[in-house]
């Protein structure tokens, strides 16, 4: 190489390296609050989960004796069984009844419009005020829910909804449906929009019927969408926490207890008032984590197939 | 006018550009930073201190107070927060203690201890003086004492009593009932006379349960220090004793009879004095805050048809002990660099007229024996005058997991789920693990 094309080769490498550094300093904020916000704590809590801490002090390294206190915690695998029961059967009415409906209101009923906004109205709403307002109505001595079933002659089915452990969950579950039906409903009817409308056409040319349309044609073409809602609704099963929080706090008798309620009373104690077990706390949060994981892993399989599939 | 000027304008430059984001965002952080690392002095050298609680009841009174303490003290400025609940307030307690900033003086909670014993609580027996806390109900004091040193000292006492609805009771006939016997007789007759709930009773969330069921155990032993060293798991007390079971034995009869209303383990407080005050329950169980509640929140006509019992007495003749303790009190931190300050604003705050003015404005039970006797409030003065008789004892655990080790096992036997001997088991059994964590 010639000492002109050495120094040209130099000069280009310097203007590389300097803009490259000015897009290095563009993006080092958002890397910095990452690594403050993000990557820090993270790390951090996989730490914590392995030390005795109350949340002040220094905290003391134990190994993996909050995970092994974990498998002899009743109230963990209460918790557990109760965060992976509400996510099934959160995910199955969050995923079919919207997709159901959505469908209904693309057949073009009159009214559609106005019906979808009332469905949606609920999502607007904050989780902690839809909360609120359904313990009271749920309310076993002045709630509207018991007073409209006695005055109807469904004395024998009014109950203390909240207070009774046989049904505070499918309260919460019934609740948590209102809240977020409007929401998957319009995914699913975005998704019915970009469906072609000529396989349908095809479909009847070959003699099929409404049913075998939606089975044949609706319900496959919505698969990605699908796969969406139901991540969704995985994801947010798992961290399930405000409307339990505030409706029951965990109760009656941890009955509705899920891992995120149990990991917020044992970090702040605040519902039961008992001393802060940070580190056992961060422990759960870990497994949560872990229960996250197998969710994305989920969805990225999910998502892998249906491209697989067209 | 404007486009033309940009068009002229001179194009900046990438490291301008830099440049100037930088010098701007330096102006922008460096107060920031210099109120960061300004410390704990206060605004024209004045000492501030900072005052973290949950107590409502004197919002509207705080302000003269404060505004008459910084005029005594010029060189004292008070900043008081009042955050809405324990839900709201402790976990933004506990990140100030993380972050070791704690309030220089604050509202412990259950951690009195657990902060003293950490360093983080002053001991108030050597700040303040045994003297200074030798007015103060022994109950109120003992609460926030380990090893000889005090961490906290009571603000608003509590005590509970059985708040009854004297035209219900008419209907049903029947009288104040002096021991549990008669109690359960009572809320018999009240079931089938009148078809209404007996008592209410709230276990949501579950500590509120342990408030009826902690005072039983002194009751079965004359003994109140038996809690508080089966809370701290002191001198060889354990939660499965044979007194903890008879304790747990009366709960137990008392659901069974249906004395209670049904779902007890998910009625919350405000639920229980509701179906009190709309007169669907004949007796509430609760405690020293109610009155005022009924004052906010009940009918008019209701105020004179309620008044206050003791609670029953575990056998005729003996004594009416009852649950009393201060649940709001005040800690001063340990490592504050206004500590004198803070101690000066407690020492004004308790002097004894403005202490019970205080008390007797916001409608609160005192916490000092002095502003006890100076209670206007007619049910108020009932109920402090059961913890000057010395009926007062623990409802409120303290130790490493044991209210929540006493709250889920209570839940569980107000449920039916187990038996008080496997309550009870099961009680020592959680506490020694929680311990552990």
């Amino acid at each position: 190489m010639s000492l002109i094309g050495a120094i040209r080769a130099d000069t280009q490498r310097a203007a590389r390296l300097r803009r490259s550094a000015v897009g290095y300093l563009f993006i080092l904020p958002i890397v910095g609050f990452f690594l403050a916000f993000v990557l820090y704590p993270f790390i951090r809590s996989f730490y914590i989960s392995l030390t005795r801490w109350a949340g002040y002090g220094t905290p003391e390294f134990i190994g993996l004796r909050n995970f092994d206190a974990l498998l002899h915690d009743s109230i963990f695998w209460t918790a557990l069984k109760t965060t992976l029961t509400f996510t099934a059967i959160s995910t199955i009415l969050q995923t079919l009844l919207p997709m159901l409906l959505a469908i209904l209101l693309n057949a073009g009923w009159r009214g559609g419009t106005l019906f979808r906004t009332l469905l949606f109205i609920p999502q607007v709403v904050s989780l902690v005020v839809s909360g609120l307002l359904w313990q009271l109505l749920l309310d076993g001595n002045f709630g509207i829910v018991n007073r409209v079933l006695a005055d109807v002659g469904l004395h024998a089915l009014t109950r203390h909804w909240l207070a009774d452990t046989h049904t505070v969950l499918a309260s919460i579950l019934a609740v948590s449906l209102w809240q977020s039906l409007g929401f998957y409903m319009l995914i699913f009817f975005a998704g019915l929009q970009g469906i072609d409308r000529t396989l349908y056409e095809a479909a009847r040319v070959d003699g099929a019927n409404r049913f075998q349309e939606m089975l044949r044609i609706t319900v496959p073409m919505l698969r990605p969408v699908t796969a969406v809602v139901v991540t969704l609704n995985l994801i947010g099963g798992v961290k399930v926490f405000e409307l339990i929080y505030v409706m029951t706090g965990g109760g009656p008798d941890h009955s509705s207890e899920v891992l995120g309620t149990y990991l917020y009373g044992l970090a702040f104690g605040s519902t039961a008032g008992s001393i802060p077990a940070v580190g056992y706390a961060t422990a759960v949060s870990v497994v949560v984590f872990i229960l996250g994981m197998a969710t994305v892993v989920a969805q990225f399989w999910m998502t892998r197939r249906s491209r697989n599939v067209y | 006018m404007t486009e033309s000027r940009i068009a002229d304008s001179k194009p900046m430059s990438r490291r301008t550009f830099l440049g100037r984001s930088a010098a701007g965002g330096l102006a922008l952080g460096a107060p920031a930073l210099a109120s960061a690392c300004g410390g704990g002095g206060g605004s024209g050298g004045k000492a501030k201190i900072r005052m973290w609680t949950w107590y409502s009841e004197q919002q509207a009174l705080w302000p003269k107070v404060i505004k008459d303490f910084e005029k005594a003290h010029s060189n004292i400025q008070v900043e008081n927060r009042i955050f809405g609940d324990t839900n709201s307030y402790l976990p933004a307690l506990q990140a100030s203690v993380s972050a070791g900033e704690p309030p220089d003086i604050f509202a412990p909670h259950v951690l009195a201890i657990q902060y003293g014993k950490a360093g983080i609580a002053l001991d108030l027996k050597k700040a303040l003086g045994s003297d200074f806390l030798s007015g103060f109900f022994p109950s109120t004091n003992a609460e926030y004492s380990d090893g000889g040193k005090q961490y906290a000292i009571g603000w608003m006492a509590q005590t509970f009593g059985i708040f009854y609805n004297t035209e219900i009771f008419t209907r049903a006939g029947v009288d104040v009932p002096e021991t549990w016997d008669d109690f359960s007789s009572a809320a018999a007759a009240i079931r089938q006379k009148t078809g209404l709930v007996p008592c209410s009773l709230s276990n949501n969330p579950g500590p509120s349960g342990l408030d009826f069921f902690l005072p039983l155990i002194t009751q079965v032993t004359d003994n109140p220090q038996l809690v508080l060293d089966l809370d701290m798991q002191r001198g060889g007390t354990t939660w499965n004793s044979p007194q903890v079971v008879q304790a747990l034995s009366l709960v137990q009869k008392l659901v069974k009879e249906q004395a209670f209303g049904s779902g007890i383990n998910g009625v919350t407080g405000t639920q229980a004095a509701t179906a009190f005050y709309t007169s669907k329950a004949a007796m509430l169980y609760s405690g020293s805050w109610e009155p005022q509640g009924f004052r906010m929140n009940a009918p008019a006509s209701f105020q004179s048809k309620y008044k206050v019992m003791q609670t029953p007495a575990w056998a005729a003749g003996k004594k009416h002990w009852c649950a009393n303790q201060a649940g709001a009190g005040l800690s001063v931190a340990a490592g504050s660099k206004n500590k004198d300050a803070a101690i000066e604003f407690l020492k004004y705050m308790y002097e004894p007229a403005r202490y019970a003015q205080i008390m007797n404005q916001s409608h609160s039970m005192p916490s000092t024996v002095a502003a006890g006797q100076k209670i206007q409030d007619p049910v108020l003065k009932e109920m402090t005058s059961w913890l000057i008789k010395g009926n007062g004892c623990p409802h409120i655990l303290f130790g490493k997991g044991s209210s929540d080790s006493a709250s889920n096992e209570l839940a569980a036997l107000i449920g039916g789920k187990k038996d008080p001997q496997a309550v009870a088991a099961g009680i020592q059994k959680a506490v020694h693990q929680a311990q552990g964590r």
